[in-house]
């Protein structure tokens, strides 16, 4: 990981800074606090820059000076403070928070943000009004969410880098396939590639079996037979930022059905990337896929009794804003998402297929290598 | 992230056992005049649930609701295509999904506004959620209902004893094959040693793995990994590429003696006490904390629970003692066990040959 004496890291802060202090002031905020739980932590790396395993962390950003982050775990203090990018790094008592409430007490902000203030526990919730009576508490997630997603070049940069480790997990995935074996094992091979490669976590759901397969799930202890398809979406996180392959592959050779399913899956992303443009809505990209899908009959299946999201953007986060029909979130250059047509259709049950995709001025660059096609494990 | 194997396995965890969670608080709720207790988890933090009901929230947020009399039901977000699956790695039959808990709390309540609500753990809820539910079931009585199902899972039974026996035993062998001195270790990179973890516990069929490398002083790695393994979780810590550094050496005989401190009635204090003369051959600097956490908050690592001081380890308890060690560049390094504690003393569950470590 690069450090603070980089050029490129410093600027990268900096502009962060920048472009957060002009949302707050354009939404009267005095004060920022982004909050992280165990399972949400974007926004506390988005200021930070580095990995934190305390079960809440929080990053206080003021409209000048330096960035203090908070971590309930002790372990995270040094490498939040040897990245460099918060100025005061402080641990953090989730019963008796005083280290932050005694911080914003100092401030008395007259109206603070709280991104994840949505999912902030009460004991928080209730020490953070307590130490502020006076002040105008709102929730700052949409704020984030939308600096979030549009991208740096520098997080760009990061985002392409998570291919190698996305390579390697895929690569497992179909090399360790065979009759006999678990699901979990195949869970267990592809964390082991892509912890190899430096993951720092990855989300993953997985579903084998033939036509009868309706959606993932977590692995189960259903064993592979001949002739199943196998579907997962794998998504390392590396550095922070998360990148997902959705692909499908079969025990042996794979059938007629498989193939027509996945001509028709392949297809449904190839529309969804051409529709990729800067200023095109996400209504408009889960449109172009699921008008495959109508055009050959399998409109039903892009419906609610079936699978309607058609992507979700990524980032520090893996599932930003959904690409789903009646989602008119504008997606401008530099906004990153995958493009996923999962569903279930009769032809060969629930298919997975899909590549992550950053918008570039004239289209889409799509951001992992691993050739897209129906994987044929050997047996 | 909850990735692994989840399993419903009566051979485990035996049916009547299961039930038996469900009545103690069912049993519980009648005696505080709740009629429905809501449980919330997350992807992070769903062990109440998992425990009455085994249900794995992997995504997303979900609510348990437990009537005090009658089946519970699961409140989610997720979509009716996963209802199947958690069918069957669970023993919840009714379930229900929305796009909001206050909406889904209220239709399982179906106009029911005599039903007096209990929020288990309410302090841990996110607030908005909570107010979300109590805003949609305005007009029911809506209380706070403590930390009774957490309670319930402090003690282990003896079927989860042996789980997590298996579970400290995998984990021992996954950390051994990657610290130990030999062949098979020497020279491996961080990376690799988290890669080969993750391996040897999802592997047999752990759910949940959070291994972290260390850079410690002296090129000492320090690796911890806390696992889960069906709804109960292990904690090891070992310190690895030691050199010729003394320090680790003080750090494994500090764990070693509080862990022979962890009697039933034994305060942290006293574990500190017990490692006290190790600690204090530590290098000029460096400090030291000696804890214990339940197994049971280790989806936290205790940090949402309370540990007053004078908190002492009871009986039967299943315990985590950590050794955490801060230099005086703030660099970090920790040893830790899980370990089983009865009135005959501590039995390491993730270090069983603990009596030739020491």
């Amino acid at each position: 990981m690069m450090t603070t004496t980089n050029p490129a890291s410093i600027a990268e802060r900096d502009l962060r800074l920048r472009r957060v202090r002009a949302a707050m002031a354009a939404d009267g905020l005095d004060a920022l606090l982004a909050f992280a739980p165990a399972w949400r932590r974007e926004n506390v790396r988005y200021f930070t820059d580095a990995p934190a395993g305390g079960t809440a962390t929080f990053a206080l950003i003021t409209t000048t000076g330096d960035v203090t982050a908070f971590s309930t775990r002790a372990a995270d203090l040094h490498g939040i403070k040897r990245r460099g990018w918060a100025g005061d790094v402080q641990e953090l008592d989730a019963r008796a928070p005083r280290a932050l409430t005694g911080r914003l007490a100092d401030m008395r902000p007259g109206r603070l943000g709280i991104a994840h203030y949505e999912l902030l526990p009460r004991f928080f919730d209730d020490a953070i009004v307590a130490a502020l009576p006076a002040a105008e508490i709102v929730s700052a997630t949409r704020l984030m969410d939308d600096i979030r997603l549009v991208k740096s070049d520098w997080e760009i940069d990061r985002m392409r880098r998570v291919d190698a480790a996305v390579g390697a997990g895929w690569q497992a995935f179909v090399d360790v396939l065979e009759p006999g074996l678990p699901e979990y094992a195949i869970v267990a091979a592809v964390e082991e590639a892509i912890k190899a490669h430096g993951a720092e976590d990855n989300f993953m759901l997985i579903a084998s079996g033939k036509d009868e397969v309706r959606g993932m799930t977590a692995p189960s202890p259903r064993v592979l037979e001949a002739g199943d398809m196998v579907r997962t979406e794998l998504t390392p996180q590396l550095d922070g930022y998360w990148l997902q392959i959705c692909r499908s592959a079969t025990v042996g050779q794979a059938s007629d059905a498989q193939k027509r399913s996945f001509d028709l899956f392949n297809d449904a992303v190839n529309a969804g990337v051409a529709a990729v443009r800067p200023g095109v809505t996400a209504h408009d990209v889960a449109k172009a896929q699921n008008d495959v899908f109508r055009a050959r009959g399998y409109g039903e299946y892009c419906t609610s009794n079936y699978t309607r999201v058609r992507g979700h953007g990524h980032g520090l986060h893996l599932d930003e804003t959904p690409i789903i029909e009646g989602n008119e979130t504008v997606l401008p250059e530099n906004a990153v998402f995958i493009i996923h047509p999962n569903t279930y259709t009769p032809i060969a049950g629930y298919h997975v297929l899909g590549d992550p995709v950053r918008v570039t001025p004239d289209g889409a660059e799509i951001l992992i290598s691993t050739e897209r096609k129906l994987f044929e494990g050997v047996i | 992230m909850k990735r692994g194997l989840v399993k419903l396995d009566p051979a485990e965890i035996p049916d009547a056992e299961r039930e038996d969670r469900v009545a103690r608080l069912q049993r519980q709720l009648k005696d505080a005049g709740i009629d429905v207790a809501l449980i919330y988890g997350d992807v992070s933090r769903s062990d109440d649930i998992a425990y009455l009901t085994n249900l794995c929230i992997y995504w997303n947020e979900g609510i348990l609701a437990v009537p005090a009399a009658g089946d519970p039901a699961f409140l989610t977000k997720l979509s009716p295509r996963v209802f199947g699956w958690m069918r069957q790695v669970s023993t919840v039959a009714d379930i229900h999904s929305g796009r909001k808990f206050g909406d889904l709390a209220a239709k399982y309540l179906d106009g029911d506004t005599s039903a007096t609500v209990g929020l288990i753990d309410a302090e841990l809820w996110p607030a908005s959620v909570a107010g979300e539910i109590r805003q949609a079931l305005a007009g029911h009585d809506v209380r706070d209902t403590g930390d009774l199902a957490r309670q319930a899972r402090l003690a282990p039974s003896g079927p989860e004893l042996a789980l997590l026996r298996q579970a400290g035993g995998l984990l021992a062998g996954a950390l051994g094959r990657t610290t130990a001195d030999g062949a098979a270790a020497d020279g491996l990179t961080p990376n690799a040693r988290i890669a080969a973890v993750e391996r040897g516990l999802r592997g047999q069929g752990f759910l949940d793995v959070f291994a972290r490398a260390g850079d410690a002083p002296d090129g000492v790695t320090s690796l911890e990994v806390t696992g889960q393994y069906r709804a109960l979780w292990v904690h090891a810590s070992r310190l690895t590429d030691t050199g010729a550094a003394a320090w680790p050496a003080v750090l494994e005989r500090a764990l070693a003696a509080a862990i022979g401190a962890a009697r039933p009635g034994a305060t942290a204090a006293a574990l500190a006490e017990a490692a006290g003369p190790a600690l204090g051959e530590l290098p000029a600097g460096a400090t030291a904390r000696v804890r214990w956490t339940h197994q049971a908050d280790m989806a936290t690592g205790g940090e949402y629970a309370s540990y007053p001081p004078g908190l002492s380890i009871t009986s039967g308890a299943a315990v985590v003692i950590t050794v955490d060690a801060t230099f005086p560049d703030g660099r970090h390094a920790q040893v830790a066990d899980t370990v089983a504690v009865t009135a005959d003393g501590a039995e390491s569950l993730t270090e069983p040959d603990l009596e030739a470590a020491r």
